[in-house]
């Protein structure tokens, strides 16, 4: 599949701008900071995801003074053509269709647009606390195996519940709250397991996909460790029990999927601590490659790679690698920095601080 | 707050803190009311009136009923050795349509919800207790919702009168009837294939 064309009005910063990205291939969006450029990321972001890239609310993309921003896109699905429209209000009900369909949920989007987005956020994924890690393998989780999201949905369910009634025994074990504890435990016991297992199923797929994707970047070949690390040994209902003591008095629940630790390492030593800025955004952008695969794989074909601002902090080496190993399928990245002359780009467009956006002809002459 | 003044408005805010029901609703409801005939407005409040002055839940299931026992209750006709355990007694309209169960009810009032402060204690559930000595109860079917909260319930149950010899079922889940397989979602299609059977043949 691929993004044919994407039409803002009213949007962020710009007034009116349309981009026609290379079908097949690379498009590079250049400006300034501040111009503008990763909100035309964040505009394909809405529109597969219908929230914002930046976690901003609905009325904060529209352009100051305007009462609603309007996006437009059209996909090629196969050799289906899709027009997806999204009106966002400044104030009152936004909408979305697709196909002059109302769409109410992210999931009724279906395949009209699948996108892999990496932003410099995603250096928290290795710099971050495990929580960070966790949501890279249930987001990831959800695209390759999007069943395992009830397992992940329940857990959370029952952690809050069994949390609840933790606090309130007031760290005393009344035959009552033992009897429900149990039943919470049991339940517990069911879809943190299964969690569990989906994702160091995840993990055993993406370690060898992360260590090409980080060795090819680095120009070396690169041990890189992903080891899932349960915080319990044994049946999670074991360690329930025996944790039990404990979780009264802490109020919380000590052991489970919500505590485990996905560890990662760069020859052997901890991605988090023992590892240069450079090098984590490599490992970072390495394990947004590697689910970028397996999602590519498991759809059948490749969601549309949106980089954001993906040379700051890389030397010129991995620039120049990150570009030439590109994987196949259509990709949208940004850069304040002039692209380098390796990028394969057919199409490039600049965007200027007043919101206008040029397209610039590329100097390789073939588009 | 509102255009209106006086007892139109106070009916236009009465009925807009009804379930379901928002203030456009609410709005052309008392007009409605406003227009209709003065006894078809006068029999919808006492309807309301003799709802709250004469309905109890039952002394015995905890259905609705009209002081003392509930209908199901005082219906000899039942068989007193099987009771279906519900969350509400809305539940009971459900199972009784399907014409399947022949049974009495227990209504628990509600199902575990740490949450919302809802344990066994806040559940009829010690009243259930109390009947299995008393009216020779065979077979318990628990009838809660399957969702998180009914599931973790049906098993809190289960776990109690296990013991205690009785028969204890918990409600299948699976398709509903005279629809297509492609349209079942993965969870329910999963637990309706779980729940197989051997089919007469």
């Amino acid at each position: 599949m691929y993004l044919a064309s994407l039409s803002i009005s009213e949007f962020r910063n710009f007034a009116e701008a349309t981009i026609l990205p290379d079908p097949t291939g690379t498009t590079v969006i250049t400006g300034s900071n501040g111009a503008g450029k990763t909100s035309l990321l964040e505009a394909v972001g809405y529109l597969a995801t219908l929230q914002s890239l930046r976690g901003s609310p609905k009325e904060a993309m529209v352009r100051i003074g305007a009462e609603r921003a309007i996006l437009r896109a059209v996909t090629m699905v196969g050799d289906r053509s899709m027009d997806i429209e999204a009106e966002l209000a400044a104030s009152g009900r936004s909408r979305t269709m697709v196909n002059r369909q109302t769409v109410r949920r992210r999931a009724d989007l279906g395949e009209a647009l699948r996108i892999t987005v990496f932003s410099p956020d995603d250096i928290a994924v290795v710099r971050g606390g495990p929580a960070e890690r966790r949501r890279f393998l249930d987001e990831a989780l959800a695209v390759v195996a999007p069943k395992t999201t009830l397992h992940a949905d329940e857990t959370e369910k029952i952690l809050r519940q069994r949390a609840a009634l933790l606090r309130r025994a007031g760290k005393r074990l009344s035959p009552e709250v033992e009897a429900t504890l149990d039943v919470w435990d049991a339940r517990l016991d069911l879809a943190g397991t299964a969690l569990v297992e989906a994702r160091e199923a995840l993990t055993e797929q993406l370690a060898p996909l992360a260590e090409q994707h980080y060795s090819r970047l680095a120009g070396k070949a690169v041990d890189v460790g992903l080891h899932y690390r349960r915080s319990w040994s044994g049946t999670l209902r074991d360690a329930l029990a025996a944790s039990r003591p404990d979780d009264l008095v802490r109020g919380i629940t000590l052991v489970g999927p919500h505590r485990d630790e996905l560890e990662l390492t760069l020859s052997g030593l901890s991605g988090r601590t023992h590892t240069s800025q450079g090098e984590q955004r490599s490992m970072a952008l390495a394990l947004r490659l590697a689910t970028h695969q397996l999602a590519t794989e498991r759809l059948g074909s490749a969601p549309v790679l949106l980089l954001d601002d993906v040379f700051s902090e890389l030397d010129p080496y991995r620039t120049r690698a990150l570009l030439e190993g590109l994987p196949p399928g259509q990709s949208i990245l940004t850069t304040a920095l002039p692209p380098p002359p390796e990028v394969a780009a057919a199409t490039t467009y600049e965007v200027k601080p007043a919101g206008m956006v040029n397209a610039l002809v590329s100097e390789r002459g073939d588009g | 707050m509102g255009v209106f003044s006086g007892p139109l408005q106070s009916l236009i805010d009465e009925l807009g803190r009804l379930p379901g029901i928002g203030p456009k609703s609410a709005q052309r409801i008392t007009f409605h009311l406003l227009k209709v005939a003065p006894e078809d407005a006068l029999r919808l409040a006492q309807s309301i009136i003799a709802v709250k002055e004469r309905i109890t839940l039952c002394t015995r299931c905890f259905n609705v009923a009209e002081g003392g026992l509930c209908a199901i209750c005082l219906d000899d006709r039942r068989d007193i050795t099987s009771v279906c355990v519900v969350e509400d007694p809305r539940d009971i309209v459900a199972v009784e349509k399907t014409g399947e169960f022949a049974g009495r009810y227990h209504v628990l009032q509600g199902a575990l919800n740490p949450i919302e402060g809802i344990g066994p204690d806040q559940l009829r559930v010690r009243e259930l207790l109390a009947r299995l000595g008393e009216e020779g109860i065979a077979e318990v079917i628990l009838c809660t919702n399957p969702n998180l909260e009914g599931e973790a319930t049906a098993m809190y149950l289960a776990r109690l009168l296990k013991p205690m010899g009785l028969v204890v079922t918990r409600i299948a889940s699976g398709l509903p009837v005279g629809g297509d397989l492609e349209y079942a979602d993965e969870l329910t299609l999963g637990r309706a294939l779980e729940g197989r059977r051997v089919i007469e043949a």
